[in-house]
């Protein structure tokens, strides 16, 4: 019943949901960041994820169904059975791991050029903003190769996940970006 | 075309699909040669010597251990250690006494669930195929079983030559079919080696002085046995060791102590004596064969130290006939293993069903399913298979239909420990076999996940755990999906449409017009998931429960059947016995052959009338059309077969069908009495005995249809179903049918015997006594009796 009424309260003021799939190299922090979004004001403390996490989270209206799944570069080729349905990509970067960009934009283009993801807002974390010798935003961009992306709305954001920083500056692109995608409602 | 022989051949050519042909492999013929031949002289030698020195009472036979101290088979063939590698994703690290399988990534997977980061400990089960050692490579399989059971087949028919002692499953085998009518093998025959079943324990432990925070291990134990989850306490003891020395040396300490656990003295039990026990609630039936396991042992101990002359033999016998003791409850075998030093109880069922793996609960399961069932009901899409009963069709009539009809089941319970899918699919299968029907935890996946997603697809009609909800996006990869955290199940909208079939044609044209009510229950299932649900609600607890589905298998089989007769003029999954014919014409009960009063006619399932059997009939035509092109179809073609014999030592009459007749209709005096009398004429020895209380179970009345031929008009059947009711209370397991009969029928069976006795000596004192037939008086006092009762 308490689900009927939110629903139709979700009618009238607009709330909608959206299936945000969370991707990345292992140890990038993506499941620091699903808590940091879940738990705002907690200390958070991950482990390696073996399979997926997956939380959902209400922010500015908009209920993301966030999935996190675990990075191990074995455990990649399970990625794709996560992309049907799926509205908006957060891939995760360790901006400080720069050995293994190259590694990570491969994964990245290999996800964004399949079929079931041609639709999907792509959000991209340059996390990890905070340890020395990190890249900054536009040096991601460039390393990710992100200008080469054509018919695809992406965005970076710089992150430090592990004090909040700067993700929900993130989640509030994607809630601007999926309202202009789809009609709003009455 | 429909000749009474007692194998039924007409259907062989039909149907194509692997299966043996329609003889059964224990035909008594080679048991009798194998008796006289040379190569089983040795072993009867010693069971007779056996038999002098311990058991004075004659023809008793050794009773038989269902795991034998000398069998070369081990409890557990094999103990794994995986764990999470932070770079590298799950790996093996240990596998003792060696490699079950070379990929050993597939196994580090299944071992690792997923989520299992988020608790620090977590219980799965999965199933190995033995070639293999992947799952879902069913061909091969098969292939190989064939020729095994072939080469089985040339070796038993050839008996005399002498086959070398190498080949244990066979000298056991002979020796069985030597000892009279023990089934063995029902548990293989058919579809390949058994399986391998893992029972797995991961842990999860934060650990700060180790990189990103935790370690993830798992140990897993690789057994034949079903009933693994015994292991349990030691696995959890194991795995805590190997966290603290990590070597291969503590797989081995585990691997030794299981396999030290000593079954020996439990008792093999026949297939008849095995139906009896699981349907009996007393916790003592069968405790006689228990006993002579002792006993036997005894004389076995006693003998050792006899020949060990050196040691003063009385403080070990008095150690040993301390040390066997007799179970509290026939049902389970306690045992213990013993592991660093602390004895660990163990119970181990007497009774072991093919596809009855592991500690469910259809209780539990049930329940799961039932209560949001039942406040607030969602409609299904109707798919003729499946929703039988409508779109309100129960949510578990859907799932046994879907099992049954082999559609493709995934249980998905998200943010719940994968042990407890796994349980949800060892309960579904229980739910769809009842220990009767085959094929479901071959082809089950007690829990799997996304990494396995390929291999699930190839498995036609597989049942599968998983816990990531991703698999609820996918609808195309299965065809019910059923959710454990809200109770609800779901027909994709991806299912294959149920083909129209001969049966489905065959109902249309004959009764074209009949409407089926909404309200009206024409399959029974409502009225059965009521009684179900009241029973849970009673707290009539598991084994009540699991006897109920058993049952509702087991009916299911004989309307299948009865439904063949009608559709296809003869059923392949019944055997009619010598003189029956299956023209329905012939009505039930007739008596074929004047003389013998046990060649009664009528076979399988009983209906009071005509009309009710048709429109059962019409309301499962579906799902049986449904069932009869699926794997569980073909294993009960062959297990029908094999089961002839071990299952049917009295050919005819059909106990089952007669004794329904008694139980559910009205039948005239002169009708019932032809039952009494029939049963009181097959019904001689132990077996048959056996036989008539497997249809005689506790939770059907046990044996009161049967007293009640203690008050028919005729004193012949009276006193026949006295001596019936006398052979019963004398014989091992029986003895307890007759306790729990009630009074009244006991006071009546006390009554007759006194009036034949009192006849008797009256007969010989004088028998020109010109006083009126005893008839008369026997009439007499029955009347008395039936106004006693009404």
């Amino acid at each position: 019943m308490g689900g009927s009424v939110s629903k139709i309260m979700g009618k009238i003021f607009g709330t909608k949901e959206m299936r945000i799939l969370m991707l990345g190299l292992d140890a990038a922090g993506k499941t620091t960041i699903l808590y940091k979004l879940k738990l705002t004001n907690q200390d958070v403390t991950t482990i390696p994820t073996v399979g997926f996490n997956v939380e959902s989270v209400t922010y500015k209206n908009v209920k993301f169904n966030v999935w996190d799944v675990g990075g191990q570069d074995k455990i990649r080729p399970l990625w794709r059975h996560y992309y049907s349905g799926t509205q908006g990509l957060i891939f995760v970067v360790d901006s400080s791991d720069t050995a293994r960009m190259e590694e990570a934009r491969s994964e990245l283009h290999k996800i964004i050029n399949d079929r079931e993801m041609k639709d999907a807002l792509l959000l991209v974390f340059a996390n990890k903003q905070d340890v020395p010798g990190h890249l900054s935003p536009d040096e991601v961009i460039s390393a990710l190769q992100l200008h080469k992306i054509k018919d695809k709305v992406w965005y970076v954001a710089p992150s430090v996940a592990t004090e909040g920083t700067g993700i929900f500056e993130g989640l509030a692109w994607l809630s601007n970006n999926v309202k202009t995608s789809q009609s709003p409602p009455k | 075309m429909s000749v009474p022989l007692p194998i039924r051949t007409s259907g062989d050519a039909s149907s194509s699909p692997p299966k043996s042909n329609g003889l059964p492999h224990l035909s008594p013929a080679p048991s009798i040669s194998q008796k006289l031949s040379p190569r089983s002289s040795q072993t009867s030698a010693r069971r007779s010597g056996d038999q002098h020195a311990s058991l004075p009472k004659l023809k008793r036979r050794r009773c038989k251990s269902q795991y034998p101290r000398d069998s070369p088979e081990r409890h557990v063939e094999f103990i794994l250690v995986a764990s999470f590698h932070i770079d590298r994703g799950p790996i093996m690290e240990h596998q003792y006494p060696g490699a079950i399988s070379s990929d050993e990534s597939m196994l580090a997977e299944l071992m690792l669930p997923d989520q299992t980061h988020v608790r620090s400990q977590d219980w799965t089960m999965f199933f190995l195929h033995k070639d293999s050692g992947a799952e879902g490579e069913e061909e091969e399989q098969a292939g190989a079983t064939k020729k095994k059971r072939k080469k089985r087949k040339d070796v038993s028919a050839d008996a005399t030559s002498d086959n070398g002692e190498g080949d244990d499953g066979l000298d056991d085998e002979s020796e069985e079919s030597t000892e009279g009518e023990q089934s063995s093998d029902e548990e293989d025959g058919g579809e390949g080696p058994p399986l391998m079943y893992v029972l797995n324990l991961v842990n999860t432990k934060q650990d700060n002085t180790v990189k990103r925070g935790a370690v993830v291990k798992a140990m897993a134990i690789c057994t034949r046995h079903s009933f693994l989850h015994i292991y349990k306490p030691i696995l959890l003891l194991a795995l805590e060791d190997y966290f603290k020395s990590p070597y291969p040396e503590t797989l081995e300490n585990l691997y030794n102590a299981v396999n030290a656990m000593d079954l020996s003295l439990m008792p093999r039990l026949n297939l008849l004596e095995r139906q009896i026990l699981q349907a009996s609630n007393s916790k003592d039936m069968f405790i006689e064969k228990f006993e002579q396991m002792i006993e036997q042992r005894r004389v076995e101990d006693d003998e050792l130290t006899e020949t060990d002359e050196d040691n003063p033999p009385s403080p070990k016998k008095h150690s040993s006939s301390l040390r066997y003791v007799l179970p509290r409850d026939t049902h389970e075998f306690e045992s213990k293993i013993i592991y660093h030093d602390i004895p660990i109880p163990v119970k181990v069922p007497t009774v072991i069903w093919p596809e009855i793996v592991g500690d469910f609960s259809l209780v539990k399961l049930i329940q799961i399913f039932s209560a949001p069932h039942a406040a607030a009901p969602q409609p299904f899409p109707l798919h003729s298979h499946l929703t039988t009963s409508g779109a309100y069709t129960h949510p578990i009539i859907v799932l046994v239909n879907a099992m049954l009809t082999q559609k493709r089941v995934v249980f998905l319970g998200h943010n719940r420990p994968s042990g407890e899918v796994a349980e949800a699919v060892l309960a579904a299968c229980a739910l769809a076999s009842g220990g009767i029907l085959r094929g479901f935890t071959r082809h089950a996946f007690p829990y799997t996940d996304l990494t396995k997603i390929d291999d699930l697809l190839r498995v036609p009609g597989f049942i599968a755990g998983v816990t990531n909800p991703t698999f609820a996006n996918h609808p195309e990869w299965w065809d019910v999906l059923c959710d454990l955290p809200t109770g609800r199940m779901k027909i994709s909208n991806h299912i294959e449409p149920a083909p129209v079939t001969d049966g489905l044609l065959y109902f249309q044209q004959q009764s074209p017009v009949s409407v089926v009510s909404p309200n009206s229950d024409p399959t029974g299932d409502n009225l059965f998931m009521e009684d179900v649900l009241r029973s849970i609600a009673n707290r009539y607890g598991e084994n009540a429960i699991r006897a109920k589905w058993r049952a509702y298998i087991t009916k299911f089989t004989r309307v299948a059947a009865a439904f063949e007769e009608t559709v296809y003029g003869a059923s392949n999954i019944y055997i009619i016995g010598p003189n029956e014919e299956l023209t329905p014409e012939s009505p039930s009960g007739l008596q074929s052959d004047p003389t013998d009063p046990t060649t009664l006619r009528g076979h399988g399932y009983v209906w009071p009338d005509e009309a009710s059997k048709q429109r059962e009939l019409m309301a499962s035509v579906s799902r049986i059309e449904g069932w009869r092109t699926t794997r569980s179809y073909y294993s009960f073609i062959q297990d029908i077969a094999a089961m002839y014999f071990p299952a049917r030592p009295i050919l005819k009459p059909d106990l089952h069908h007669h004794h329904d007749r008694l139980r559910t209709l009205k039948l005239l005096p002169a009708d019932a009495g032809a039952i009494y009398l029939s049963f009181s004429h097959a019904i001689k020895d132990d077996a048959g005995i056996c036989q008539l209380l497997t249809v005689t179970p506790e939770s059907q009345a046990g044996l009161f249809y049967l007293a009640m031929g203690l008050l028919h008009p005729n004193q012949t059947v009276r006193e026949a179903t006295a001596d019936l009711l006398e052979r019963i209370a004398l014989h091992p397991a029986g003895r307890h049918f007759w306790t729990q009969l009630n009074r009244f029928a006991k006071t009546a069976y006390f009554r007759i015997k006194r009036e034949r006795d009192a006849r008797d000596a009256g007969s010989l004192k004088s028998a020109s006594d010109s006083f009126g037939p005893p008839q008369s008086l026997m009439g007499v006092a029955m009347s008395g009796v039936q106004s006693h009762g009404s």
